[in-house]
C-alpha cells in the first residue's frame, strides 16, 4: 500500500484536500494510505475523508517556521516511509518543500499543474518560461517523489467516508527561530489586473456605462480593466488600464467592449489565450486579433450575455 | 560587511527559442539577462554599498562561461567580485543538483548575508535559496518587497513580505539568504557609457569542478533528482475571427465559446 | 549677469503674473521632445532658464528683445512645445523663455479673400475648429495640431498630412508680424503676390528663434468640402514600388492631400490589423466633387500601372479608421511622459530627411544597411522603418521612425542609442545630396551638419545671423553651430 503525505496549511484547507485529487490521478487505481500534516487543530474538514491525520497543534508551530516544519517532515518520513509528498504550491508550501526534498535527497517537481501517464511512466506537467512551454519532468532516484502543485488546478470532489485515525506525534526534534513575524497588515481587496484570468475591458465605446462591466467580470470570475479612452476621462482608475502606459496582462480571456485596439493597447496584452471583442465598428483594429468579432453595441452585448448564462444555469440546476 | 548576491542568468523570456528534440532551450540564439528579481538583490547590496561604502559585495553564478560579458556588466556598476561557476560536468545539473553545487562553493566563501531572487523567470521553481539554505543550515526567507536598510547588519535583518492578502513584517537573524521580488523596486543599474570599456577582467574568477570537486555521478543531469522528458510549446493559434452580431445566435455563440473553453 | 538682477529688473517691465519662477515649470522648459527620456526620468544635464515671461502684446515682446540684447541674455522663443529637435532645450546659464501664452486672440477672419490672421499664441486646432464652422479649413494638419501654436509653426517650418494638396506652412504664409533682437517690429504685407526684392517672409519662416520671435501670422484658408473625402489603400512589395506609384499621380499632375508609403516595419505600427507584412500605400483625396474622382481616376490608374508590385486593395474603411486616430492629443505627450517614468521605454524616434525621387530609395536602403551592421545595439531595436508622407513634382520626404529597448541608464540614452542612428541617417542623405531636415527643423542636435547642409549657401544664413543677431541671444545653439554647446551633443 502507498503512503502519501499532504501538508495542510492553515487557512488553506481546501487546497490540501484537492491534493486528494491528484493523488487519485498519480496512483489511480492502486490502493494507497493518505496523510494529512496539519500544524493547528482545526481540521474539521479533513475528518473522515483522509485515512491519517497528523496533529503537530501541541508543537505550536509557526507556518512561517520553514526550518522546523521540514525536520518534523523529514522525521515523519523516517517514521512512515511515504511513497510521495505532496505541498500546495502556496508561498509557504513552495518554501518548505524544497528543504524537506534536500534533506531526503529527492527530486522536488514545483508548481504541478497536470499529471500524465507516458510511456516512460509518471509524468508531471508543469509550466515554464512564464507559461511559454509546458514542460514533463519525471522524478528519478529512489523517492519518495516530491510535488508542490498549483493551487485550483485539481479539485476533490468525492467523498470518501473514512475512519481517520488522528495522531499526535511523540518526541519531535526540529530547531525553531531565526525568523519572526513582527507585524501584518490586512491589504485592501484591490486587486491587481495582472494577476487575472479573466478580465472584462472597457474603452471609449463604454465610456457611459463603464459600470455595467462588473457583474460580467464577476459572473466569469475575472476582473475589469480599461483602455486609455476611458481612464483619461476619469471613468476608469489608472491601475487598472492595459497597454503601453499602462499594465502589461496575461489572462487567460480578454473581452473587450468598446475598445478601438490602438498598438499601444495591444502592447499590453501577452499571451493572451482568448480575445472576444465586441465593436460597433468591425474595422476597429482589435477585431483582427479576436477569435470572435461582436459586431454591435456593448451594453446589449453584456445585458443579453448575462442574461443567457443565468438562463443556461438555471436550466442545469434542475 | 561582505553581501553575497547568487543570481541566474536567464534568457529573454520574450524572445527564445526551443529545441524540441533535445528538450534545452537554445540559449545561444536568446539575449540572456539576470534574473530580473535577482538583479534586485544586486540593486539592494548596491544601495547598501552606498550608504557604507565599506560593504563589499560579490556576485556568484552558476552558469557557462559565455556569461562573462554580462558578469562584466555587474562588475561596470560598482559590484567588487563575480565568480563564475562553470563545468560542462555541471550542464543539466537540475536545482537539486544546482543547490550542491552553489552550496560547496559558498561553504568556503566569507559572507555576512546572502541576497538573491525569489523567482527565477525561466525555471519558476524557486528552489535553489531554500535547497541552499538547508544545505548552508540558514535562515531563509524570500518574496521580500522591501528591507528596511537602516536597520540592515551582520546581525539582523528587518523587512517586508507581500501577499496577495497582507504585507507582513518580520526579523531574521544574520547570516542569512533573503530573496527579493521584483516588487522591491531596488534597480540594478545600467553600465555608464564611459564604463561601457572599462577593464574587470581582474575581477572576475571562473572555478571549474577541479575547485569544487564533484565526482561525475553527483552533478549534471546524472546527479540531478528530476529530469525533463518532453515539453509542449503554447503557440499562437490562428485566430477565428468569427463575426457574430448580438441577437440571441451572436450571444449564444459567445456563450458556446466561454463554456468550451471552461470560462463558465 | 546675475540672474536675482534679471528677475528683479523684469519684475519692473512686466506684471508679477507674467512671470514665472515655478522650478518645475523651469525644468520642463529646459528641454523639449529630444531628451524627454531624460527629462521624465529627472536627469536632464542642461540648466534650466531663470524665467518663463508671457508678454501681452508685440510691444511688451520688442521691450523684452531689446533688454535681452542689450544685457546679453539668451531668449528661447516658445508656443505649444511640441519642438522634436532641441529647439527648446537650454544651454545658456542666464536664459529667458518668451512663451506667447497670452498672444492668443484670432485677429481676423477673412473668408472673402481667403485668408487669416493670428497671433503666435493661437493654437491651430482654435483656428481650424473657428473655421470649420464658417466651411474653412487651414489646411495644415501636422500630427501636433491640438497643441501646436502658430508662432511655433511658423517658425519651424512646420508641414501637415494634407501638404501634398496644401503645401508646407510656408506656402499658406501670406504676411506676418516679428520682433528683432534691437526691438525692431517688422510687418509683412499681405498680398497675393509680388516681385518686391527677395521674399523676406522666408527670413522669418524657418528661422527657429534664432533670428527674430514672430508675433502675429496671416494664413491662407481654403473651402473645405469633408463630405467628398475619398480613402485608398493598397498593400505593396516594396518601399521602392510605393514611391513609383506617389510620383506617378503626382507627375501627372494631380494633388491628393495625403499621399503615403510605409515600410512594413513602420506600417505594423499603425497598421497591424491589416498589413499583412507588407509595404502600405494610401491615399486621401479631398476637395470639390470633380477633383476627388479625377485625382482617384488618377491614383487607380497609377496602381495600375504598378499592378506587378501591388499585392491587393484594402478596405478604404480601415483607412478612414485609422486617419480618424491620428493626431496625438496634449493627453497622448503626457500619458508618454508617464509611461517613460514607470517603464524603461517611450514612443521611439524619428529623423525626417528628403531627396529628389530617384535617390530616396537609395537613400532608404542605405541607411537600413548601415543601421543594420553598424549600429552596435541593433539587437536592442524593436523597430526600424520609415514612411514617406510628404510628395512634391522633384521628389518626397522620408520619415525615418524607430524604437529600441532602453537598455541603459537615461542620462545615456541619446549617445547610445539615437544618436548613432540619428548619424547614419544625416550621413547617408547629404551624401546623396538631399536634405538632412525635412519639417521638424535643424534644432541643436542637428547644428553639427548645418555647414554641411548648406554647403556654400551658410554664407547667406550666416549673414542673415550676424545681421539681426549680432549678440547671439536668439535661442542659443539653434540652427547655428556653436563649440560650446558640443558638450550636450556628445
Amino acid at each position: 500500500m502507498k503512503r502519501i503525505l499532504i501538508y495542510i496549511e492553515q487557512h488553506h484547507e481546501q487546497e490540501g484536500l484537492d491534493l486528494l485529487e491528484t493523488a487519485r490521478q498519480i496512483y489511480q487505481e492502486e490502493p494507497y494510505e493518505t496523510y494529512a500534516l496539519v500544524l493547528k487543530s482545526q481540521y474539521d474538514a479533513l475528518k473522515g475523508i483522509f485515512d491519517v491525520i497528523v496533529d503537530l497543534s501541541e508543537e505550536c508551530l509557526q507556518e512561517y517556521e520553514m526550518r522546523a516544519i521540514s525536520e518534523v517532515c523529514y522525521q515523519l518520513h523516517k517514521s512512515y516511509h511515504f511513497d510521495a509528498i505532496l505541498f500546495p504550491a502556496t508561498s509557504w508550501g513552495r518554501l518548505i518543500a524544497p528543504r524537506v526534498a534536500m534533506m531526503l535527497d529527492t527530486g522536488l517537481v514545483a508548481d504541478v499543474t497536470d499529471i500524465a501517464h507516458g510511456e516512460h511512466g509518471l509524468e508531471l506537467i508543469r509550466p515554464a518560461y512564464s507559461g511559454r512551454i509546458m514542460a514533463s519532468i519525471q522524478i528519478t532516484g529512489d523517492g519518495p517523489m516530491m510535488l508542490s502543485v498549483r493551487p485550483g488546478v485539481f479539485s476533490y470532489t468525492q467523498h470518501k467516508k473514512a475512519a481517520t485515525q488522528i495522531r499526535i506525534p511523540q518526541d519531535l526534534r526540529y530547531r525553531t527561530g531565526g525568523l519572526k513575524e513582527t507585524g501584518r497588515k490586512e491589504k485592501h481587496s484591490e486587486y491587481d489586473i495582472r494577476e487575472s484570468d479573466v478580465l472584462i475591458s472597457g474603452g471609449g465605446g463604454v465610456e457611459r456605462y463603464f459600470h455595467e462591466l462588473r457583474p460580467l467580470a464577476e459572473l466569469l470570475g475575472g476582473h475589469v480593466s480599461a483602455s486609455r479612452a476611458i481612464v483619461d476621462k476619469g471613468v476608469a482608475d489608472r491601475n487598472v488600464q492595459v497597454g503601453q502606459s499602462g499594465k502589461t496582462v496575461n489572462p487567460r480571456l480578454y473581452i473587450a467592449l468598446g475598445i478601438n485596439g490602438a498598438l499601444q493597447h495591444i502592447e499590453g496584452l501577452r499571451n493572451v489565450d482568448y480575445i472576444i471583442s465586441v465593436n460597433t465598428n468591425k474595422y476597429a483594429p482589435i477585431c483582427s486579433l479576436s477569435d470572435i468579432v461582436v459586431e454591435g453595441d456593448a451594453y446589449t452585448f453584456i445585458h443579453r450575455l448575462i442574461d443567457t448564462i443565468h438562463k443556461e444555469k438555471g436550466y442545469e440546476g434542475h | 560587511m561582505k553581501i553575497i548576491c547568487v543570481v541566474k542568468f536567464v534568457p529573454d523570456v520574450d524572445n527564445f527559442t526551443y529545441d524540441h528534440e533535445k528538450h534545452i532551450i537554445i540559449r545561444e540564439n536568446s539575449r540572456m539577462m539576470v534574473n530580473p528579481d535577482d538583479a534586485c538583490a544586486i540593486g539592494f547590496a548596491l544601495k547598501m554599498k552606498q550608504r557604507s561604502p565599506d560593504t563589499s559585495i560579490e556576485v556568484v553564478t552558476m552558469a557557462p562561461e559565455s556569461v562573462l560579458p554580462l558578469v562584466e556588466d555587474i562588475l561596470r556598476v560598482g559590484v567588487d567580485t563575480a565568480t563564475i561557476i562553470s563545468d560542462r560536468l555541471y550542464a543539466g545539473s537540475d536545482t537539486y543538483a544546482t543547490s550542491r553545487v552553489l552550496s560547496r562553493y559558498l561553504s568556503g566563501a566569507t559572507y555576512d548575508t546572502i541576497l538573491t531572487g525569489s523567482h527565477a523567470i525561466d525555471g519558476d521553481t524557486s528552489h535553489v535559496p531554500s535547497q541552499i539554505a538547508c544545505l548552508l543550515d540558514l535562515n531563509h526567507m524570500s518574496y521580500i518587497s522591501r528591507i528596511d536598510e537602516s536597520s540592515f547588519s551582520s546581525s539582523l535583518a528587518r523587512f517586508e513580505v507581500e501577499s496577495e492578502q497582507a504585507v507582513s513584517s518580520y526579523e531574521i537573524q544574520m547570516p542569512a539568504i533573503l530573496g527579493l521580488t521584483r516588487a522591491s523596486g531596488y534597480r540594478l543599474p545600467y553600465v555608464r557609457y564611459k564604463n561601457l570599456n572599462m577593464d574587470v577582467s581582474d575581477r572576475v574568477t571562473v572555478i571549474h569542478n577541479d575547485v569544487l570537486c564533484f565526482d561525475e555521478s553527483e552533478v549534471g543531469l546524472t546527479g540531478s533528482r528530476t529530469k525533463v522528458v518532453g515539453t509542449h510549446v503554447k503557440t499562437y493559434k490562428n485566430r477565428s475571427h468569427h463575426v457574430v452580431t448580438t441577437d440571441q445566435e451572436g450571444i449564444d455563440t459567445v456563450y458556446r465559446f466561454l463554456k468550451d473553453k471552461q470560462f463558465i | 549677469m546675475d540672474s536675482k538682477v534679471v528677475l528683479e529688473q523684469l519684475k519692473g517691465m512686466l506684471t508679477v503674473d507674467q512671470i514665472n519662477t515655478d522650478q518645475d515649470d523651469l525644468y520642463d522648459a529646459a528641454a523639449d521632445r529630444y531628451k524627454k527620456y531624460a527629462k521624465a526620468r529627472k536627469v536632464l544635464n542642461v540648466p534650466s532658464p531663470i524665467a518663463i515671461v508671457y508678454p501681452k502684446d508685440t510691444q511688451e515682446v520688442s521691450m523684452l528683445l531689446s533688454y535681452c540684447n542689450e544685457h546679453g541674455i539668451n531668449v528661447i522663443p516658445r508656443g505649444g512645445k511640441t519642438a522634436t529637435e532641441g529647439g527648446l532645450e537650454n544651454w545658456k546659464e542666464l536664459t529667458i523663455v518668451i512663451d506667447a501664452l497670452h498672444l492668443d486672440s484670432i485677429c481676423k477672419i477673412d473668408t472673402y479673400n481667403s485668408q487669416a490672421t493670428v497671433q503666435a499664441g493661437v493654437p491651430l486646432q482654435v483656428l481650424e475648429d473657428e473655421l470649420r464652422k464658417v466651411g474653412y479649413t487651414t489646411g495644415h494638419s501636422p500630427q501636433s495640431k491640438p497643441v501646436a501654436k502658430y508662432g511655433g509653426l511658423v517658425a519651424t517650418r512646420s508641414i501637415g498630412q494634407f501638404s501634398t494638396l496644401y503645401g508646407g506652412i510656408e506656402d499658406m504664409v501670406v504676411g506676418l508680424e516679428c520682433v528683432f533682437p534691437d526691438g525692431q517690429i517688422s510687418r509683412i504685407k499681405n498680398v497675393s503676390r509680388r516681385a518686391g526684392g527677395p521674399d523676406i517672409r522666408h527670413i522669418a519662416i524657418g528661422n527657429e528663434g534664432a533670428l527674430c520671435y514672430i508675433t502675429e501670422v496671416t494664413v491662407k484658408i481654403f473651402r473645405y468640402f469633408p463630405e467628398n473625402n475619398k480613402f485608398l489603400g493598397y498593400l505593396v512589395k516594396d518601399v521602392e514600388t510605393g514611391i513609383k506609384v506617389l510620383r506617378e499621380v503626382i507627375v501627372n499632375g494631380f494633388r491628393p492631400s495625403v499621399a503615403r508609403t510605409y515600410s512594413p516595419e513602420d506600417a505594423a505600427q499603425h497598421f497591424y490589423h491589416f498589413y499583412e507584412n507588407s509595404c502600405v500605400l494610401l491615399f486621401m483625396a479631398e476637395g470639390p466633387k470633380g477633383i476627388v474622382s479625377a485625382t482617384v481616376n488618377a491614383i487607380e490608374e497609377a496602381v495600375e500601372t504598378y499592378k506587378d508590385g501591388i499585392i491587393k486593395q484594402v478596405d478604404s474603411q480601415l483607412i478612414e479608421d485609422w486617419f480618424n486616430h491620428l493626431n496625438w492629443s496634449q493627453q497622448d505627450i503626457d500619458d508618454e511622459m508617464l509611461g517613460m517614468i514607470d517603464n524603461d521605454s517611450h514612443a521611439g524616434y524619428t529623423t525626417e530627411i528628403s531627396a529628389d525621387w530617384e535617390t530616396i530609395p537609395k537613400i532608404y536602403d542605405a541607411v537600413m544597411e548601415r543601421v543594420r551592421n553598424e549600429f552596435e545595439r541593433a539587437e536592442d531595436l524593436t523597430m526600424l522603418g520609415g514612411h514617406s508622407s510628404h510628395s512634391y513634382l522633384n521628389g518626397t520626404n522620408m520619415y525615418f521612425v524607430y524604437n529600441y529597448k532602453i537598455l541603459c541608464e537615461p542620462e545615456d540614452e541619446l549617445i547610445i542609442y539615437h544618436h548613432p542612428i540619428q548619424r547614419i541617417i544625416v550621413e547617408e542623405t547629404l551624401k546623396a545630396g538631399g536634405s538632412m531636415c525635412h519639417h521638424h527643423g535643424i534644432g541643436k542636435y542637428r547644428s553639427e551638419w548645418t555647414r554641411e547642409e548648406h554647403g556654400s549657401a551658410y554664407y547667406m544664413l550666416e549673414k542673415l545671423k550676424q545681421a539681426f543677431d549680432p549678440n547671439g541671444i536668439m535661442n542659443y545653439g539653434t540652427i547655428f553651430p556653436q563649440e560650446e554647446g558640443m558638450k550636450y551633443i556628445q
